[in-house]
């Protein structure tokens, strides 16, 4: 459905993403991992169309249609809410080439989990609710590939695991491919089929199952016990350039036990 | 008392004042539809950018010709040296950022319109009128251009507002729905531009801005709706912009300043009863 061949991006002369290849069928769930300023973001918005790669080409098959087949969710704090909009006018002014229903709001509202704000205006929602809103207006849409760009941010551990089983309900229902971008690892590698481990070059990984934890630390170039200081983006960013300089983290007081993330590569 | 009332009748028995009345009801309108979305895609300083750097082509207009009384000499110079500071405002540089070269560059225009016309001209207060804005520089011309620009964003704004409000909240959303972002804000400048250029006699190059921005500030801060802040917004407009007109007739006082003293005013006042009334509500 989605193929990109030798896609590379410069930002001036400073190279982000370099020969980046791969397909994307239906129903395919693809977690993207890496660290900060790997290229995860900038690979998502030239799949969404928003940026135009330096070199390289993307294809859809012939009966796809940008248009409508394709949904991108980007960080919720990058919606302006100057204006008063309630909820559902939002999600009307979205999709003015889809007739929407107030039952259909409604339910796509119920389930994204925050059916009690419809009326509520979107300056007034916290950041995990704008959140959940733009994942409802992806239900609406019925798009054949989901592209969500750290959609866990914002969400408590609940909020979370409801996400989750919307993205597996799109996939077996309406064969959605889904491509996500997390640091959460831990639910990245568990939900997604196939992962792409980026940090300006790539590792590709047919399934999931075969990420180790070497290509995990090359990747992040920091040990796999750090590994976790990335979970949670922001949150810990200092911890995360902190990682990437400096191996030796033997006095950081929030470094994690290993012992405790041998779930990490189990299904 | 009696004379500020007769002072109101004189908008209805001197033709030219009657002009001058609906040329600032339309102007007014005009300005209360963009403001709202002037405050919410953060155009607020290009606004003072572009409506500064009309004094470059005001300068030069002067100059050559008595273009006060000639409109289209006036409209094209201005509209030349305007949308110079609109394409500067959109096109990119890498390592400064775009409101620092906007600062320089409708400075630098004012500053040679100043130079111009201090070499040029020989009726040194012509170009105070249109710093501060005079109604008695409306003319018949100035009507039907308002009432013209009026038309155009009425179409162009009102009638497609769901895809305008779209853009402005979630302009990455709309991008990625393939909507032209670029086009949108060309097309918002120029309009900005328009209503400026046209409204420069009433409001004057350096107020306008008010015009522009208070029936909009108004709104957003007490609308709870997408339908109330428009409303508001006119409203606010269609009671300030009257009002300052009969006042900067009844004293002789220029109308631009008049105009941003009566809007400001209302705006403060407008602020101090919501905030007495949270008080007593507590």
């Amino acid at each position: 459905m989605l193929h990109l061949k030798n896609i590379s991006f410069h930002y001036g002369e400073k190279p982000i993403l370099q020969n980046i290849s791969f397909d994307v069928m239906a129903r395919d769930t693809l977690g993207i991992l890496g660290p900060n300023g790997g290229g995860k973001s900038t690979l998502m918005k030239i799949i969404a169309g928003l940026l135009k790669p330096s070199s390289g080409d993307i294809f859809f098959d012939s009966f796809f249609n940008v248009n409508k087949d394709l949904s991108y969710i980007p960080q919720s704090n990058e919606l302006n809410t100057i204006f008063p909009l309630k909820v559902t006018e939002f999600l009307t002014i979205s999709l003015l080439n889809k007739k929407l229903t107030s039952d259909e709001i409604n339910h796509a509202l119920n389930l994204s989990g925050v059916a009690h704000k419809k009326d509520s205006l979107l300056q007034e929602l916290s950041g995990g609710e704008r959140q959940r809103v733009l994942i409802a207006r992806s239900i609406l849409e019925s798009p054949k590939i989901l592209l969500l760009d750290e959609p866990t941010k914002g969400l408590d551990g609940q909020g979370i695991d409801q996400l989750l089983k919307i993205l597996k309900e799109l996939k077996e229902k309406q064969n959605t491919a889904i491509i996500i971008i997390d640091h959460n690892i831990n639910e990245v590698v568990r939900f997604c089929d196939k992962i792409l481990c980026l940090n300006k070059t790539y590792h590709w990984h047919d399934h999931s199952e075969l990420l180790t934890k070497n290509i995990l630390e090359d990747i992040y170039h920091c040990e796999f016990e750090h590994l976790k200081l990335h979970e949670g983006g922001k949150h810990n960013h200092h911890d995360h350039i902190f990682c990437q300089h400096d191996h030796d983290h033997s006095h950081d007081p929030k470094a994690v036990n290993p012992k405790k993330h041998k779930y990490l590569f189990k299904k | 008392m009696e004379n500020f009332l007769l002072s109101i009748q004189d908008f209805f028995q001197y033709e030219f004042l009657l002009y001058a009345f609906i040329a600032t009801l339309l102007l007014a309108l005009t300005c209360a539809l963009i403001s709202p979305l002037i405050i919410a895609r953060k155009n607020s300083f290009i606004g003072a950018a572009i409506s500064h750097s009309t004094l470059l082509g005001l300068a030069i207009a002067l100059s050559i010709t008595q273009a006060e009384n000639d409109f289209l000499v006036l409209f094209i110079t201005v509209m030349i040296t305007t949308l110079l500071t609109s394409f500067l405002a959109i096109s990119k540089t890498d390592k400064t950022p775009d409101d620092s070269k906007l600062g320089i560059f409708y400075t630098s225009t004012m500053a040679l319109g100043i130079l111009i016309y201090s070499l040029g001209s020989h009726q040194k207060n012509n170009l105070i009128n249109f710093l501060f804005g005079n109604i008695l520089l409306l003319n018949l011309n100035d009507l039907w251009i308002s009432l013209g620009i009026f038309l155009f964003t009425f179409t162009t704004i009102l009638i497609p507002l769901k895809h305008w409000l779209f853009v402005t909240i979630d302009p990455i959303g709309a991008e990625a729905r393939r909507y032209k972002l670029k086009k949108y804000q060309l097309f918002f400048y120029l309009l900005m531009t328009l209503v400026i250029v046209t409204s420069v006699k009433l409001a004057g190059t350096i107020l306008i801005e008010t015009m522009l921005l208070t029936p909009g500030f108004f709104a957003l801060n007490f609308a709870r709706s997408i339908k109330q802040t428009f409303i508001y917004s006119i409203l606010f407009a269609l009671i300030t912009a009257p009002l300052g007109l009969i006042l900067a007739n009844y004293f002789s006082l220029p109308s631009g300043a008049t105009l941003a003293v009566v809007q400001f005013s209302l705006l403060m006042l407008s602020f101090l009863l919501k905030f007495l009334s949270q008080k007593i509500r507590v």
